[in-house]
């Protein structure tokens, strides 16, 4: 979970596109965050980086190691 | 770091535990591979297609006797994906070196396996306030199941202020981390 430097103005737009939910199309890929259209370069790594360390962190705390993406993963699997 | 084709016989069997605990030790590394692609496509979106993709080919992979070889193929659908999106928005060029470095296993970014730094991050998450709390934890309990806007309304909250309260709580948290110790940017190097 690693912030910028410093606040940006972004910040609610990272932090939405740096989450796990994604939705999908109606072949049932998975769609680009609507959020991330709305990020320059500089929120979009922003935000890699802070899914990146979101993702550790949950990992962490997830008795079997599993992060929100990997969960994600697994569910629309069992929906299938 | 273990071969995670361990997993394998059981993947193949169609064991989707199984396929999660590769998961689990694959998806550092396949994130970590798709940096030089952050300004070019969601990321995000990218591992989890990848993720969908190989649990779709693996009863028809054949292991090449080299380790991580489903992780490899995973790298390689990933790459792919991120390419043709690159490609559909037109965008510039990407590192392609780091790519290929990742290809050949040397991203070595490792799962957080380590049961006191679960115990630390734990105690730091039970010492946050409470909105920022219930942010991070309604995220945590949707595990990528549900958009923000419909968590925010289940807590009575507005979508940016719900965004307010989880990045909150991610900072709260780093510090708790780093007071303790554990800075994440060296967990990630």
């Amino acid at each position: 979970m690693m912030p910028p430097e410093k606040p940006s103005h972004t910040e609610p737009l990272v932090e939405a596109v740096a989450g796990a939910w994604r939705a999908r199309d109606p072949r049932g890929e998975i769609r680009f965050h609507p959020e991330w259209y709305d990020l320059d370069d500089r929120g979009r790594i922003e935000a890699y980086e802070v899914a990146r360390a979101s993702r550790f962190v949950e990992a962490a705390l997830d008795p079997l190691g599993l992060s929100s993406t990997a969960k994600a993963v697994l569910a629309r699997i069992r929906a299938r | 770091m273990h071969d995670l084709d361990e997993h394998l016989p059981a993947i193949l069997a169609g064991d989707l535990d199984a396929f999660g605990h590769w998961v689990a030790g694959a998806e550092p590394r396949l994130r970590a591979s798709l940096r030089s692609f952050a300004t070019l496509v969601d990321t995000e979106a990218v591992v989890q297609e990848a993720f969908l993709r190989v649990w779709q080919v693996a009863p028809r992979f054949v292991a090449d006797g080299r380790p991580d070889g489903l992780l490899r193929l995973a790298l390689r659908i990933a790459r792919n994906l991120a390419v043709s999106e690159r490609r559909r928005s037109r965008s510039s060029s990407a590192d392609d070196e780091a790519l290929e470095r990742a290809q050949a296993g040397e991203v070595g970014e490792r799962a957080p396996t380590d049961p006191l730094l679960r115990l630390m991050i734990e105690a730091c998450r039970n010492g946050l306030p409470k909105k920022p709390a219930i942010a991070l934890v309604a995220r945590l309990e949707s595990a990528g199941g549900e958009a923000d806007d419909v968590l925010a309304g289940r807590l009575g909250m507005t979508k940016n202020t719900f965004l307010q309260n989880f990045t909150r709580a991610r900072k709260l948290l780093l510090e708790c981390l780093q007071r303790h110790g554990v800075d994440l940017r060296t967990e990630l190097a």
